[in-house]
């Protein structure tokens, strides 16, 4: 075995890991909050707060 | 005018959307590729048997270029002398020309009648 | 708040729309610099030199000057625009707005398609590079570069998935460290330090235009390779502090950024390698930059240009990632695409589930389609993107004249910049038909049948007067 086959491995096993946490993160979100509070963005709200902020 | 309003698409219907455009998108890319009409390739259209670098058309100065690189005659040959194919026939490029022409307009076409649509309901009809 | 200088005329008193999570704004010009430049500086290190074998080396130069020009017209315009409409989607944001949902559509997918394949192209090179330091450390087997190629893919949709702020500033980093490569390679080999290796005439001599004319016309499907992705700026635009003046300033100061490293590329390599072996991108090289620091014969430059090339590549696959999962993002709050993708991490304040669904997407291009074809594809998606442009421009000011709404950039010379987009991006066509009409014929009937479904079955889940969000008065002419 040659350094780079470690090398190999230590790649595979780190795409595996970074996959994983995202896909744990993913569940653990979509369990905790709402789908209404994490699809609430909208575009525009910039213009629209600005706007506020003009009549206030 | 009457607000339209847009029915809730389930769960199975979005899945079932993202699934066709994802087949579209991979067949738009493969087809080509099976039917080994992909690519333009390179070839060689006269060889020249046992070659020196003046037979293959390269000065002092590129043939030294070369063999700095690690190339000789023989190994740089293919890479040097071959060459694109560019020609095409008339019908080719006027069915090209066709069919961008016709996807622009049939995209403004659609998309004229839709925005119509957009504005009036966003700003009434007058 | 006050420096929020997005604000229209006349105003239909839109409130705010009830945004519980939305995107992170932390973003600066710097980082929009970084995203726009991050993406193409790839292009210089490696794809650019397919127009010196599209037809010489004075052809390479032209076509780079024409897209120069091309790009200058797209960056000019994209400013105007996206100054005024600043929302995540960027070009499919302007398209809605201006000429149609249909259109928007059609964008948002050139804008998807063009990154998710320039992010498999970099993973692919990426995966290539480092089997070239294996070879150069002492390995003597056949590395596997597949696990490179998805460590990279999974490594920078990670980096996204946690946030703008942190990501950006990555690129922010490398892509300044590659753009300094460049200039010290030139620097050091064009005789201004110490002696210089550059031998144009003679390497020119007897091959000034191989192909004659038609071959300069050729070279330019690939002279847009030298900026492509310079348009992807405005997609930071809902993630920068004060849109209306980053946006115009990034994107104008990386367009000036790669006329330099363009010019100064084929600079540098047209003056060391012969034409045919830098033309060719396969057999030949593969990466001309590092190849021309090999011949330079200082090891310094060798490992400088070497960490250029790969950071190019990961800024790029990076950008890529953010502008392409932007893209999706704002399609599904649209509803244009399943609304599941409109979502919002409430901690790390990302797009995630588009970051996370275009993962599977871009493995499968990098894994299992050849480099050429991935960039082939890239490209007309960026091809169909630049002949919109000068649509929407064009609409834009007869829809809203000059003083009807607040513009945070003009462009001069309107319609001039637009007319000349619209030709060159002919003259490119032309240039994609004599390699790839196949391609090109299969891409657009591929939009076609999109655009069919599109219209007869996904837009009756659009909501129709509310995906109008600028606070602008009624268009002209309607």
């Amino acid at each position: 075995m040659e350094t780079w086959n470690y090398v190999e491995y230590a790649a595979w096993a780190l795409s595996v890991l970074l996959g994983l946490y995202m896909v744990v993160d993913w569940f653990t979100i979509d369990t905790t909050y709402s789908e209404d509070v994490l699809t609430s963005s909208r575009e525009g709200e910039l213009e629209a707060m600005t706007e506020e902020s003009h009549k206030g | 005018m009457s607000h339209y309003v847009p029915p809730k698409q389930s769960k199975l219907s979005q899945l079932l959307d993202v699934i066709v455009l994802v087949t579209l998108t991979v067949g738009a890319l493969f087809v080509p590729l099976w039917l080994n009409m992909a690519g333009s390739s390179k070839s060689v259209a006269a060889p020249v048997a046992s070659p020196t670098w003046e037979a293959l058309g390269q000065n002092a100065v590129q043939a030294a270029q070369y063999e700095a690189l690690g190339y000789t005659p023989e190994t740089a040959h293919d890479l040097i002398l071959s060459r694109f194919d560019y020609s095409f026939t008339a019908g080719a490029l006027i069915v090209m020309i066709v069919v961008i022409v016709a996807y622009y307009f049939l995209m403004l076409k659609f998309s004229e009648s839709e925005y119509r649509e957009v504005i009036s309901e966003k700003f009434g009809d007058n | 708040m006050t420096d929020f200088d997005i604000t229209s005329a006349e105003r239909d008193g839109m409130g705010p729309h009830g945004t519980k999570v939305g995107l992170l704004r932390v973003l600066g010009p710097a980082h929009v610099w970084a995203l726009g430049v991050g993406i193409v500086l790839v292009g210089e290190y490696m794809g650019w030199n397919f127009a010196v074998g599209k037809g010489g080396a004075y052809a390479a130069l032209m076509a780079c000057w024409f897209a120069g020009i091309l790009y200058t017209c797209v960056a000019m315009i994209d400013s105007e625009v996206t100054s005024t409409v600043a929302a995540a989607g960027g070009q499919y944001t302007q398209a809605k707005h201006i000429v149609g949902p249909l259109m928007a559509f059609n964008v948002g997918l050139y804008l998807v398609f063009a990154y998710t394949m320039l992010e498999a192209a970099n993973a692919i090179t990426a995966g290539y590079l480092i089997s070239v330091v294996a070879t150069m450390t002492g390995y003597t087997g056949e590395l596997d570069q597949r696990p490179f190629i998805i460590l990279v893919i999974m490594f920078l949709a990670w980096l996204n998935y946690r946030g703008v702020l942190a990501t950006l500033t990555f690129n922010l980093v490398i892509t300044a460290i590659a753009f300094c490569a460049i200039i010290v390679l030139f620097l050091s080999t064009s005789g201004i330090l110490g002696g210089g290796i550059m031998q144009h005439a003679a390497l020119f001599e007897g091959h000034e235009l191989p192909y004659g004319w038609i071959g300069v016309l050729a070279a330019m499907h690939f002279g847009l390779w030298y900026y492509l992705g310079i348009e992807g700026t405005t997609q930071a635009a809902e993630e920068v502090r004060s849109p209306a003046r980053a946006l115009p300033f990034g994107t104008l100061a990386g367009i000036m950024t790669l006329l330099i490293a363009a010019t100064l590329t084929w600079y540098v390599c047209s003056g060391v390698l012969p034409w045919e072996f830098l033309g060719d991108g396969v057999n030949g090289s593969v990466a001309p930059l590092f190849d021309t620091a090999r011949l330079s014969g200082s090891n310094a430059l060798i490992w400088f240009l070497g960490f250029g090339t790969l950071f190019a590549t990961l800024a790029s696959a990076n950008g890529c990632i953010n502008d392409a999962s932007r893209a999706w993002f704002a399609m599904g709050r649209d509803k244009y695409l399943p609304a599941w993708f409109g979502a919002v991490h409430p901690k790390y304040r990302t797009p995630y589930r588009s970051i996370i669904f275009l993962v599977p997407i871009a493995l499968i291009f990098a894994l299992g389609a050849p480099l050429d074809q991935v960039i082939t594809f890239s490209i007309l998606s960026g091809l169909l993107e630049y002949t919109f442009m000068p649509l929407n421009i064009i609409l834009f000011r007869r829809k809203w004249p000059m003083g009807s709404i607040k513009r945070g950039y003009e462009h001069p010379f309107h319609p001039l910049p637009a007319i000349v987009l619209l030709t060159i991006c002919a003259i490119t066509f032309f240039a994609v038909f004599l390699g790839y009409g196949t391609q090109l014929v299969a891409m657009i009937g591929f939009y076609i049948v999109v655009s069919l479904w599109f219209h007869f079955w996904r837009y009756r889940f659009v909501d129709r007067g509310a995906q109008f969000t600028m606070p602008w008065p009624k268009p002209q002419g309607y």
